[in-house]
């Protein structure tokens, strides 16, 4: 009670007597905190960039597919009948947490792609067009041509390095090998519907998308698919979709024939890549915090400094140091919650105002560039999520509460009489 | 010795200042009893320890020597927030230098033992209201301390120190900025106060008024009790 109708008003009342020495110190936290947050949102954002590029290329936010598929991507790690349909009828179950975005089962292999001008080693995806033009963002890479239709067959989706390699254009004939369901070398005869250009080489040299009923006719599959990939949406639900799979797959199957892999498992580079870059913002940010604490404690330092003889006054009227000190970290947490408050809304203000359509870094980021095999979009959109904005005023409000400590320790020990003495 | 509870104890108080090389002893074994409801002035020249004395006996410092009773409670034995606390419910202090709150309106001020004491707002603002009347400060209760002159702060300071009716009251040179008929005025509140709520007043002075109205004067010199002559 003390605290509401008597520490807390002396405190805001202290901040609004320095009221030049109060606005300046929070506009320095206010600037910071909206750095902080701007810092956290745009290394979100470009992660999230990343890692959507990376999963719609590769396997989804959470792939099922055979634990050697991995490695081997060969025809014989297919999944088993059974295990494909509980796991399309476990993504159906779990399509009610409103997370799962789209899902596409595929049928992946190793072949080679040949023309008369050569022939090249590629990586074959057997595709629903309709399921897969939701997935990746291959589609939208279209430079010539166009993607897969659900009318295709003898179709296929190439990159702009392969049809420069083996000399092919818009309807130009490619054949395919790859070993079949029964150990044979097998070949497909289909026909350019379009090309992509991802920027990345490896992918735009190798990856060749065709119709899956195409594929299973072809490598005598009988509607088999060798990985079944998911999007979520947000991404950082992943794990936690992830782990439910597991739990439904794994009450009706043995985890030793399937294995089921958010991105992180699956992408261990991108994962990693986005680990060291948070690590750099973290470094980055503490050193903001740790600027932030001291405005705070010079703030509030001086202004026990200046202010002996009151406290002097207090204590002799019968406030004890507990609540003296009291005074000076309600000062510090309130200095730093409406500057914390301020900082945030501002920054989420003025970047949703006048990035929202994402900062271009193409100066900055040469055409091509990639993470882990992933393009990376110069467009950066910054991201705010809900917990990264608490978790960061937590670790503001955290700073001011620290930085607070030593001048209300101060305050609390002052000798009374000595206070006394100092001018006002 | 009359039969009247005991409102301050010292025995063989002792202060002793030190500053680098240089060691100043303000208080000399003092040993003096001061009955509930005296009106006893602390008299001598400057740097006579009249001022540590009060600060002793309010508990604000620690002796070097000796002890301090108030209210029956041995001052060194006393934590922190016993301490405060007596301080709180038992004394009131009216310091040389006004010492208001400069965020705080006189009457805010006057208020706020009442307020650390729990007294309610009703009652806070009658009490105040009246000693503002006692003192011709009427119409000034909404000022900052910073928008009075140094005699309506001194007479807010005795307000603060008396509104809250405590046990004994430490008041240091309490008329020194005052003219003699504001000093007039507030030596027949505080008398008054004295008579009818039996409140303790202590002064430390110069103020051969404050001694004319004092009841008992204790002269001092050189930190030592030179003459205690009580007077009816």
């Amino acid at each position: 009670m003390t605290y509401f109708t008597i520490i807390l008003p002396l405190a805001l009342r202290n901040l609004r007597r320095q009221i030049r020495r109060t606005a300046l110190t929070a506009s320095a936290m206010i600037i910071g905190g909206a750095l902080l947050i701007f810092t956290l949102s745009f290394g979100d954002g470009a992660h999230e960039q990343w890692i959507d590029s990376g999963v719609r290329q590769d396997s989804g936010h959470i792939t099922i597919e055979r634990p050697n598929f991995r490695i081997t991507r060969k025809i014989e790690d297919r999944l088993p009948e059974q295990i494909r349909l509980t796991a399309e009828q476990a993504i159906e179950t779990l399509r009610s947490t409103g997370y799962i975005d789209t899902a596409s089962s595929k049928l992946t292999v190793l072949g080679l792609a040949s023309s008369p001008a050569g022939a090249r080693p590629v990586q074959i995806i057997g595709v629903d067009p309709v399921s897969e033009a939701l997935f990746t963002t291959l589609d939208d890479l279209t430079i010539e041509g166009r993607y897969l239709e659900s009318t295709d067959t003898l179709a296929a989706f190439v990159g702009i390095g392969l049809m420069r390699s083996l000399d092919l254009e818009i309807g130009s004939r490619l054949v395919l090998t790859a070993q079949d369901t029964t150990n044979e070398i097998a070949g497909q005869l289909v026909r350019v519907t379009g090309a992509f250009e991802t920027g990345v080489e490896a992918a735009d040299q190798s990856l060749v998308h065709i119709p899956i009923n195409t594929a299973n006719d072809w490598l005598t599959a009988n509607n088999a698919v060798t990985n079944i990939g998911i999007l979520v949406e947000p991404s950082h639900v992943a794990p936690q979709i992830s782990s439910q799979l597991q739990q439904i797959l794994g009450a009706s199957l043995s985890m030793r024939d399937v294995a089921v892999m958010n991105w992180k498992e699956a992408m261990p580079e991108l994962a990693s890549a986005v680990m060291i870059d948070d690590f750099g913002a973290y470094v980055v940010n503490g050193l903001l915090l740790i600027v932030i604490a001291f405005g705070i404690i010079n703030t509030v330092l001086m202004s026990v400094l200046h202010r002996h003889r009151e406290f002097g006054v207090l204590q002799a009227l019968g406030l004890t140091p507990k609540q003296t000190s009291a005074i000076v970290l309600s000062e510090g947490l309130v200095l730093t919650t409406v500057s914390g408050v301020l900082g945030i809304v501002i920054s989420i203000s003025l970047s949703r105002y006048f990035l929202g359509d994402g900062i271009d870094l193409s100066a900055l980021v040469p055409e091509g560039s990639e993470i882990s095999g992933t393009t990376i979009d110069p467009v950066v959109i910054p991201m705010f999520r809900t917990a990264r904005i608490v978790q960061s005023f937590g670790w503001i409000l955290v700073i001011g509460l620290i930085s607070s400590i030593y001048p209300a320790v101060r305050a609390s020990r002052i000798d009374i009489t000595e206070s006394m003495k100092f001018d006002r | 010795m009359s039969d009247q509870p005991i409102a301050v104890k010292t025995e063989a108080l002792s202060k002793i200042f030190s500053q680098e090389a240089e060691t100043v002893q303000a208080v000399r074994n003092v040993s003096l009893t001061i009955e509930q409801g005296e009106f006893t002035a602390l008299a001598g020249p400057s740097g006579s320890g009249k001022t540590t004395l009060l600060n002793l006996i309010g508990g604000l410092t620690q002796p070097s020597d000796g002890r301090v009773w108030v209210a029956d409670q041995e001052l060194n034995t006393l934590s922190h927030k016993a301490l405060s606390q007596l301080r709180l419910h038992q004394l009131g202090f009216i310091f040389q230098a006004y010492n208001l709150l400069p965020v705080l309106t006189a009457k805010e001020n006057a208020e706020f033992p009442m307020l650390l004491q729990g007294i309610d707002a009703t009652e806070r603002s009658q009490r105040v209201t009246k000693l503002f009347q006692q003192t011709g400060m009427t119409g000034l209760e909404n000022r900052k301390p910073g928008k009075l002159s140094g005699g309506q702060q001194q007479r807010v300071a005795v307000i603060r120190a008396v509104a809250s009716r405590p046990a004994l009251v430490l008041a240091d040179e309490p008329t020194a900025n005052l003219d003699s008929t504001a000093s007039a005025a507030l030596l027949d509140m505080m008398d008054k106060l004295n008579q009818d709520l039996g409140i303790t007043f202590v002064f430390a002075t110069h103020d051969s008024r404050v001694m004319e109205r004092s009841k008992r004067l204790i002269h001092m010199t050189d930190g030592a009790v030179e003459s205690d002559v009580s007077r009816t």
